[in-house]
């Protein structure tokens, strides 16, 4: 049978409301992306040659050591932190259950700022070695920014998308295969490298992909190390060579081999589900740390807390001890309120598309349909955020100019520029940018809770909307949670689609933190630095509060 | 009991926050739509002279002091979208004769000529501005003009270079120099710019050779900003770096007292005095083609020109002013007065394509 017809067939047999609100989002939010993966159909230009020659191996080579040797990092530390925290009690394990999520308030570039500064010659360490202890010390042992320090900083910042990730999982997963092996007398080591591992191979390759995602898409850290990335490459072309096209052709190569990573991700979890054999969700129960393995756990805690949040965070509120007075005025309040408006509403949206694009492709078990449905869908995440704001202004523009007729008959005279230059674009933008993110909570809150709770439903003659709310929504709602947390976070730490997409003064914490750390102020950017953490700080109590409160 | 949870309860929902979502930006996007909202036929001049629509690369604390000196003084208001230079050029282009912007700054001439070459500026016709500005610091046209300039010097280490050491950028290419020189990456504009300055004055061969020769010559890979530079000189990485002058003015007055240290131990040099001159950057203003505040926008840039703003700016940014008349602060006194290029800013941005493919080709990182 022809795959189109298999295609056709499962439209016919999945067509309803959700499928059709899931294709609508699809399609305005390919809009964009469509537009940049346009420009690989057309005549390249002569610097397509030249950037072949000289730029692409490059930039591809540093493109891939980021990903692999941050994807690796990341993996280690956070399944390693996550199978501790899930599985043992040890001290102060209450505490680094959330504070390990904690480094994900932080954006990567002003991490890197903030060490490179502190690592400095200028920096509080070097500057006590040389002041105090009298010795000046080997420059390259603090030379952070470099391929090495960039993976330094990507696991850092970026590790816990997989610790958090696989944590719920085990968590709330697990318990029954880990039980029965412990019951069957095998010992720590042999449980998580013969089944944590596996079991969570799903969890992990989704926290993995999502740090691999933000490594490609980061300008701020390669930019400021020095690392030719194939995002520093499409800048550099863009503002270098003065040439979008060739831009926007490399933009859309590094689409297309995002979107390879997502199918051969696909494939390799497709076989691989693991739901609990049991109906009965019973909560992974924690064994006792004493003596050696007690202190161990504690002080590798310690050390990557420490190394990851603790302190940059004092380096940042020493500087902003010089500069506040300078940086703290009026003007910061509405900085404050015009991050955190801009923020919830668009994640109200995204979530909103979230739930329905990954209800649409459990129902669907997955079809091929829905398989392209869901990736189109999270498209905008493989994009860097600058290409993809000349996507969505070209067309938000084009729509500006469709409904201009409307505009004047509404009597708001011969303006041609309202949606665009409303807040409305940035919205929509973030809502595209950031909906995989959503839709990744979403789906492994899904995945935990397999389909026999709505396959019963449905069974009994229940639709899927009434489903969905009677029996998923419930299931869901601590992944739902996660979701909102992790978009939020990601919102507030944007920066190259606010710069561009804003309306008139309209300034975010993001973007006034970038402004004083690219003039190489990176005291005055201490301020907003601090208040972008501590509001990624809230949210990540307020998750972990609901959490508990939700676990009683 | 059945229909509770309908399909169509869950579209309603969904419309009903997308329409919270329009309700909750549209406070913002009065504000922002109101030079141009509703009264435009009617009322319209009096709400419209009030103000000022500015995309601008620069983004300095002092830029903003300037402008609420500005809007104290006349009473016309400033909005500004800030970004980088190329993008807000893009979406101007995009915008077309839609655009809001009146005047577009940015911190680099290349970049005004781009702006230029892509149609989205027109000429500034003021008799002040003219005075303000000496012609070379202006558009031969009069798309743009300078509002301050700072120069691309050689910043060497004190106590291990003597100044009778250094001459020209040209030297620094040579075999003396062998694993001392320091810069940042190629994706920096103030290095585009001063190769694309080579490029015009000394030819492309010549400038491909000099690249080649820097990168030969590196103390190490190229990273961090302008001040790391300063500080591996102190740090003794290298010897010499290729710096913008008012970094060190920055530094020399920083909260940092170790930055202060690392200011102290460098020395300025400015290169290529018996030859074609120092490197200079120029920050500048064009006025957009499809500004709708024309006339403000002019007293604006006249304004921003004038020796009252002009020293505002120095002495908080410590680029040199294009107003003579402007009050210099102590350090650029000190500095002195120095043999600049003489080039057409406009050349800068025709060369910038060149001068990226060669610190590609040459493996500038």
């Amino acid at each position: 049978m022809s795959s189109v017809s298999v295609i056709v067939r499962n439209l016919k047999r999945h067509m309803n409301g959700w499928v059709a609100l899931s294709v609508l989002g699809a399609f305005v939010a390919l809009l964009p992306s469509l537009y940049i993966f346009i420009g690989l159909f057309q005549q390249p230009n002569d610097n397509w040659q030249h950037v072949k020659e000289y730029v692409l191996k490059d930039s591809v080579i540093q493109s891939l050591w980021l990903v692999l040797g941050t994807g690796t990092f990341t993996v280690v530390i956070g399944v390693t932190l996550a199978w501790l925290v899930a599985a043992y009690d040890f001290p102060l394990r209450r505490f680094f259950n959330w504070a390990f999520v904690l480094p994900l308030a932080i954006p990567p570039y002003i991490a890197a700022y903030t060490y490179g500064s502190m690592l400095s010659y200028t920096g509080s360490i070097q500057t006590f070695m040389r002041n105090t202890l009298g010795s000046t010390p080997n420059q390259s042992y603090f030379d952070i920014m470099s391929m090495k320090g960039a993976i330094f900083i990507f696991t850092l910042f970026l590790f816990p998308y997989v610790y958090l990730i696989t944590k719920t999982f085990l968590e709330q997963q697990s318990s029954a295969f880990i039980e029965n092996a412990r019951l069957l007398g095998k010992n720590s080591l042999h449980i998580f490298f013969k089944i944590v591992l596996p079991l969570s191979q799903v969890a992990i390759i989704g926290g993995a992909s999502l740090v691999a995602f933000e490594v490609l898409n980061d300008f701020g850290v390669t930019k400021h190390f020095g690392i030719s990335s194939f995002t520093t490459a499409i800048f550099k072309t863009w503002f270098g060579m003065y040439d979008v096209e060739t831009a926007i052709r490399l933009a859309a190569w590094l689409m297309s081999i995002i979107i390879g990573l997502f199918v051969v991700e696909r494939l390799l979890r497709k076989r691989k589900r693991y739901n609990s054999p049991t109906s009965k969700m019973n909560p992974l129960k924690r064994r006792k740390l004493r003596g050696f393995p007690a202190y161990a756990a504690l002080f590798l805690s310690i050390l990557i807390f420490s190394l990851s949040f603790l302190i940059p965070v004092v380096q940042l509120i020493i500087w902003a001890t010089w500069t506040y007075q300078d940086v703290l005025n009026a003007k910061f309040a509405e900085l404050v309120a015009n991050t955190l408006s801009v923020s919830i509403l668009s994640i109200v949206v995204l979530m909103l598309f979230a739930v329905i694009a990954a209800n649409v492709s459990r129902a669907s078990r997955r079809s091929t349909f829905t398989l392209i449905l869901t990736k189109l869908l999270a498209m905008g995440y493989s994009i860097p955020g600058a290409v993809l704001s000349i996507g969505v202004l070209a067309v938000f523009i084009s729509l500006d100019s469709q409904l201009s007729g409307l505009y004047l008959w509404l009597g708001w005279g011969t303006n041609k520029l309202v949606l665009s230059m409303s807040l409305i674009m940035l919205m929509f933008a973030y809502v595209i940018r950031f909906l995989a993110v959503g839709f990744n909570a979403v789906e492994a809150g899904f995945e935990k809770i397999g389909t026999r709770y709505s396959e019963a439903s449905r069974l009994l003659g229940m639709g899927m909307t009434r489903t969905f709310f009677k029996v998923d929504l419930p299931l869901i709602k601590g992944a739902l949670l996660t979701g909102c947390i992790l978009v939020f976070m990601e919102i507030v730490k944007e920066l190259p689609l606010t710069l561009l997409l804003r309306p008139f003064n309209f300034e975010t914490l993001a973007t006034k933190t970038y402004q004083y750390a690219s003039d190489e102020q990176i005291h005055q950017a201490a301020v907003p630095s601090l208040f972008i953490i501590a509001v990624g700080m809230l949210s990540v109590f307020v998750y972990h509060w609901l959490g508990e409160k939700h676990s009683k | 009991m059945r229909k509770k949870y309908s399909f169509g309860t869950l579209l309603v929902t969904l419309m009903a926050l997308l329409v919270l979502a329009g309700c909750g930006s549209s406070p913002a996007e009065t504000k922002t739509a109101n030079p141009e909202s509703p009264k435009k036929d009617a009322a319209a001049t009096t709400d419209k002279e009030k103000v000022v629509n500015i995309f601008t690369a620069r983004h300095y604390d002092s830029d903003s002091v300037m402008f609420d000196e500005f809007t104290k003084q006349t009473g016309i208001k400033i909005n500004e979208i800030k970004g980088t230079a190329e993008e807000l050029v893009e979406r101007m282009k995009r915008e077309g004769e839609s655009t809001e912007a009146d005047l577009f700054i940015t911190v680099d001439g290349g970049v005004l000529n781009y702006a230029k070459q892509n149609g989205v500026l027109q000429p500034i016709q003021s008799e002040q501005v003219d005075k303000n500005v000496p012609k070379q610091l202006r558009d031969t046209e009069n798309n743009w003009v300078g509002l301050a300039t700072r120069a691309r010097v050689i910043v060497y280490a004190k106590d291990r270079v003597k100044p009778e050491q250094l001459s020209t950028y040209e030297d620094l290419a040579s075999d003396t120099w062998k694993g001392k020189v320091l810069a940042r990456s190629s994706s920096s504009l103030y290095n585009q710019s001063l190769l694309a300055s080579f490029v015009e004055l000394n030819g492309e061969k010549a400038a491909e050779q000099w690249a080649q020769g820097i990168v030969n010559n590196f103390a190490r890979q190229p990273e961090g900003g302008d001040r790391d530079q300063a500080k591996a000189i102190a740090a003794k990485v290298g010897d010499v770096a290729i710096m913008n002058t008012y970094y060190v003015g920055k530094m020399l007055h920083s909260k940092d007292a170790e930055e202060v240290k690392v200011g102290q131990n460098i020395g300025v040099f400015f290169p290529n005095q018996d030859t074609t001159g120092a490197h200079l950057n120029i920050s500048g203003v064009g006025l957009t083609k499809h500004a709708k505040n024309k006339d403000n926008a002019i007293k604006l840039i006249e304004f921003l020109t004038g020796k009252e703003a002009q020293t505002m700016l120095t002495q908080g940014s410590y680029e040199f002013p294009v107003n003579e008349a402007a009050d210099k602060p102590e350090l650029l006194k000190q500095w002195g007065t120095f043999k600049t290029q003489q080039l057409d800013f406009a050349k800068l941005g025709e060369h910038n394509k060149k001068a990226v493919e060669i610190l590609n080709k040459v493996g500038w990182k």
